[in-house]
């Protein structure tokens, strides 16, 4: 078993929308661990995504606790915040959010320089992962809206990877691509995971989630059910499929 | 820092538009504010500096030399205030010397004439001539002259200079100009510099003067110690000292000097202050603007780990960039702009007299200027601290529809469009707000301008019809003593005549009795004032029976007399009280208006002497003018026949002609602001527009794709866009234009009526309005670009 790098204690979440309250997270209690891809399933408006936010330091908990490590990152300010994401995490987007007034390079630039200062060897660095995602040279200094889905979403993965982050948090991440643009796509993050990476996905398409090592389930709020996988591989694809399926079936997918 | 520099620079390659425009706008900001600040500063030292380079004596007390003693310097040197004295005899001619000018026309300018001798004993004259002295020995007459003549009369040295006095015309070769404060500016008159022989002819003409000039430490006696010194002067001699005599002290040209340079500047002043505020309002709409357009990037950004405070500053940096930008190519404008301010200041005050252009205003500005645009950016921008990355994502694109449903499509009447455009129109409300401001500022500047404008450049009559005086083609003025009834007569019977008024030459003064105290004033008298072409009342009528008189709106006004309230005016111990008939208007008070049979009442031994032509269409003025002064020739001043106690003339005089000499500078000044300020406000509203315009464009750039996906086309929704600023533009042209004939009311009040044009101000508006829309809808144009293929991702 891995070290917990992360992990939440009777987290909750409550929205109130014009005077009624809902209770999106409910009491809570979820560890992550190091070295894991950690899929998060669950149907929509399950509170998928209201959960990511929360574990990544991106929205405050209404009530409970978010640990890193041994430190609470909900007791943080949003500067705080702010440093705690930069210095520790990673993060893919379903709808990329990649910044529309800078090209490919200068996006992943952003991140990267938010930690780092700039040298020869971080732009090397930058020009290894891209190249790596095949991202040709040629498309460096295109615009976000020049570049297609599939290729705004590599350009996003690089940006989310390029500070080595702790962990890589990533919702939806083919959610908005088509299938063979979300295999490349679901390829590099597996690759990512086997050189350990620790990864957090939110996904409801069951292919993708195939590529975790362990599903958790949420349904209305709470942890309903957990699945334990074998790291992925392309070889024993059908019983890794059947065994998910079974599972979902169960927890009333 | 690298990577909020990277973030600002980013910012401005998305935005080159409206970075160049803004950049324009604060470019225009320092440009005027730095220039104007630097010029205020340098016409302030006209008048010193040219008191200093001329080395002019302070006060100046011109006296008939028959009225002149030599005792009169005793007097002078006697009184502690008065600290150096020094006299000198002159030449001057008053009103009724004339010359022709570089286009052949006749202008009345009171002349003077010195010898170099006499001039050295009031200033230090700096002759500027490209002539030697042998050159100048041989010329036959030669004439230096102020460089007024230089400057607006447009002479240069070798030309030829026609005086003209009475009937008499002698001609100079002009030699050279020099700078003199006392009589070298169009209003006062000009002092030249001739030859003693010249002197000597010229002396035959024209009656000779003794200036008496002392210095009392840069005017601190003021208008009391002349007083005092003449009225020494005229105990000593015992009698009354002629009133041709005249003064011109050193309160009154610091006075007019600066006063007339402040004008110009003043409305410069205005116009940054409409630019300032406007920049203000762009910026801080800007950035707000670009943050809600920015919330998903702001969001990702801070997912990015950036801090909201490296956030904020990226902006401000973004904004300081720009600023510093154009700031910089502003204070290089200063530079050449001011000495340009300077010189038309100079060339508005007849006077030369400025230095350097002073640089340390423009830095200030440049800097004030920088602090301010980083200040706004910084407390705009400083509003991403409220952001949670969260909160990016999920408002995203909607952000700006939530709240009450205004104006639901459901309800539309007419067209889709205007509904669209109402609906924008209450959901950006605070946004019109700004827009209303800068729009309602520029629709004052433009209307005020044009106001001024009708009443200044429309030829002068509307000036003409303010004046309060009556104004005919010609007046002959007469000697106190004589009848101007046997000469009216006379002319009347010409046959260029079309009618003759005899009128008062403000000879008698008569004393208002009023509760805060006994004023001098000078009557206009008419046997009917109906007859009159040129006053007009503006309030009751004009006096008809013997025991009413009209006042001015400016006495009116000082001493709080409405129409029907009676008023008591004293002559030589007679008081009599008048019923106050009517009001007009006048530039400035002092005189009433009252019948032949009213003022007999007070004055029974009063006679008209001043006779008022008015002549055939067609007849030309100068050249009627010359026929009299043939038919007259005896009887002007100091004649033969004035001895025998026939009239005598001393004057003939064209006023409008006079006014209109004297207005020029006036009228050039306002030409010039007014030209200016409706250039810039007009680009103002234009630079505005565009921001808004394309920003709009921007923030809702998906709504459009939607929109033209379902079948709107490009035209319809530039259209709807414009159509939005429509509402805040009326609004804005309605205040705007009812402030600006509320402070040309305030303006007028003191001087009565200006006829403003409401039918000429409408159309302005609507003119705005249209303006206004096409600008919007130019800036609309990106729509064009928007295609529906953008909604589509993979
Ligand atoms: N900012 C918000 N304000 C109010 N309600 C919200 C907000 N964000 C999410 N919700 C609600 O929380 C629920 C869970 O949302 P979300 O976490 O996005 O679900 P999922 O990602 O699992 O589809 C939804 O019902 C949604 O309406
Ligand atoms: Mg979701």
């Amino acid at each position: 078993m891995n070290s917990s790098i992360l992990h939440t204690k009777k987290l909750c979440k409550t929205f109130s929308n014009s005077g009624t309250q809902q209770h999106v997270i409910k009491n809570l209690d979820l560890e992550i661990y190091k070295g894991d891809f950690t899929v998060i399933m669950g149907s929509s408006g399950s509170g998928k995504t209201t959960l990511l936010y929360a574990l990544s330091g991106m929205d405050k908990p209404t009530l409970g606790k978010v640990y890193f490590g041994e430190e609470d990152i909900s007791a943080y300010s949003n500067d705080e915040l702010a440093v705690f994401r930069r210095n520790h995490c990673g993060f893919v987007f379903q709808s990329i959010h990649l910044l529309e007034s800078m090209n490919v390079f200068d996006n992943v630039m952003t991140g990267a320089l938010v930690l780092q200062k700039n040298s020869p060897e971080l732009i090397r660095k930058v020009e290894e992962l891209l190249i790596k995602v095949g991202i040709t040279k040629e498309m460096w200094g295109k615009y976000p809206n020049q570049l297609s889905g599939g290729e705004c979403q590599r350009v996003g993965i690089v940006r989310a990877v390029i500070n080595d982050p702790q962990i890589l948090f990533a919702d939806e991440p083919t959610g908005s691509l088509n299938s063979a643009s979300g295999r490349d796509v679901m390829d590099i993050f597996t690759q990512l995971h086997s050189n350990g990476q620790s990864i957090v996905m939110v996904t409801h398409d069951v292919r993708t989630a195939m590529r975790g090592n362990r599903v958790i389930f949420i349904s209305d709020g709470a942890v309903v059910g957990e699945y334990k996988m074998p790291l992925y591989s392309k070889d024993d694809m059908t019983s890794r499929k059947d065994g998910l399926q079974n599972f979902l079936d169960r927890m009333g997918w | 820092m690298e990577k909020i520099i990277r973030l600002s620079l980013a910012n401005i390659r998305k935005h080159k538009f409206e970075f160049v425009s803004l950049m324009i706008l604060v470019m225009m900001c320092v440009l005027l504010i730095g220039s104007a600040l630097s010029a205020v500063l340098g016409a302030f030292k006209i008048f010193p500096d040219a008191m200093k380079n001329t080395g002019s004596y302070e006060n100046f007390i011109s006296i008939l030399k028959k009225d002149y003693d030599k005792e009169f310097e005793n007097i002078m040197r006697e009184h502690p205030l008065v600290e150096q004295i020094s006299s000198a005899r002159m030449l001057y001619g008053g009103i009724k010397t004339r010359y022709i000018n570089k286009n052949g026309e006749q202008v009345t300018i009171p002349q003077s004439f010195i010898t170099a001798d006499n001039s050295a004993g009031l200033e230090r004259p700096v002759i500027d001539t490209t002539l030697t002295d042998e050159e100048i020995s041989k010329l036959e007459h030669w004439v230096y002259m102020p460089y007024v003549m230089y400057d607006s009369g447009k002479y240069r040295v070798g030309d030829t200079f026609e005086m003209i006095c009475n009937t008499k015309r002698f001609s100079f070769t002009v030699a050279g100009f020099y700078e003199t404060l006392f009589l070298g500016d169009m209003s006062n008159g000009i002092k030249m510099i001739v030859s003693d022989s010249d002197y000597h002819m010229l002396k035959d003409v024209i009656p000779e003067y003794v200036v008496l000039a002392y210095n009392d430490n840069q005017g601190q006696g003021g208008y009391d110690l002349f007083k005092e010194l003449y009225d020494k002067f005229e105990e000593y001699s015992g009698k009354e000292i002629d009133k041709k005599s005249f003064y011109l002290l050193y309160s009154d040209m610091e006075y007019y000097i600066s006063e007339s340079a402040y004008l110009l500047l003043q409305i410069i002043v205005a116009m940054a202050i409409v630019i300032v505020l406007s920049v203000i309002v762009m910026i801080r709409f800007r950035i707000a603007g670009d943050i809600k357009e920015q919330v998903v990037n702001i969001g990702v950004l801070k997912a990015l780990g950036y801090t909201s405070m490296e956030i904020t500053v990226s902006y401000v940096l973004e904004y300081l960039l720009m600023a510093g930008l154009s700031v910089i190519i502003g204070m290089i404008g200063c530079f050449m702009l001011t000495p340009v301010l300077l010189r038309m200041c100079e060339l508005i005050v007849e006077h030369r007299g400025c230095g350097s252009v002073s640089p340390l205003p423009i830095f200030l500005t440049g800097l004030g200027v920088l602090v301010l645009v980083g200040v706004i950016a910084f407390i705009r921008a400083i509003m991403v601290r409220k952001y949670l990355p969260v909160h990016a994502f999920r408002k995203g694109q909607g952000d700006h529809r939530f709240g009450r449903e205004y104006f639901p499509l459901s309800k539309t009447k007419y067209s889709v469009h205007f509904r669209f455009a109402l609906k924008e129109f209450v959901c950006n409300f605070k946004r019109n707000i700004g827009l209303m401001v800068c729009i309602t500022i520029s629709v004052v500047a433009v209307v005020f301008s044009f106001v001024v404008f009708n009443v200044f450049c429309n030829g002068l009559d509307a000036i003409y019809a303010i004046t309060g005086i009556e104004l005919s083609d010609l007046q002959v003025e007469l000697e106190p003593s004589s009848d101007a009834g046997i000469l009216a007569e006379e002319l009347e019977q010409m046959p260029e005549v079309r009618k003759v008024l005899p009128t008062s030459a403000y000879n008698t003064i008569v004393v208002a009795i009023t509760p805060d105290g006994n004023r001098g004033m000078l009557p206009l008298v008419f046997h009917d004032f109906d007859d009159t072409e040129n006053v007009f009342p503006i309030d009751g009528r004009f006096p008809k029976h013997d025991n009413e008189i009209m006042l001015t709106k400016y006495d009116a006004k000082w001493d709080d007399i409405v129409v029907g309230d009676s008023i008591i005016l004293e002559h030589t111990g007679v008081k009599k009280t008048y019923i106050v008939s009517g009001v007009t208007t006048a530039m400035a008070g002092g005189i009433f208006y009252i019948t032949y049979d009213g003022i007999k009442r007070l004055v029974p031994d009063y006679r008209f002497d001043k006779v008022n032509i008015y002549l055939e269409d067609g007849v030309d003025v100068n050249d009627f003018r010359y026929l009299i002064e043939e038919k007259y020739s005896d009887n002007f001043y100091g004649s033969e026949k004035e001895k025998n106690g026939d009239f005598a003339i001393t004057d003939i005089v064209d006023m409008k002609e006079i006014m209109s000499t004297q207005l020029v500078s006036t009228v050039f000044a306002v030409r010039v602001g007014v030209s200016i300020f409706m250039t810039l406000s007009a680009v103002v509203v234009m630079i505005i527009l565009f921001i808004l315009m394309e920003s709009s464009v921007r923030q809702r750039r998906k709504e459009f794709a939607i929109m033209k996906g379902l079948g709107y086309t490009s035209h319809q929704l530039m259209f709807q866009l414009a159509c939005c600023i429509v509402p805040s533009v009326i609004i804005s042209v309605v205040i705007g234009t009812l402030i600006s004939f509320a402070v040309i009311e305030l303006i007028i009040d003191y001087y009565g009526k200006v006829n403003i044009d409401i039918s000429g101000v409408i159309v302005l508006d609507i003119v705005i309005l249209i303006f206004c829309f096409l600008c919007a809808f130019t800036g609309t144009r990106k729509i064009r670009k928007i295609s529906v293929c953008e909604l589509m991702t993979e």
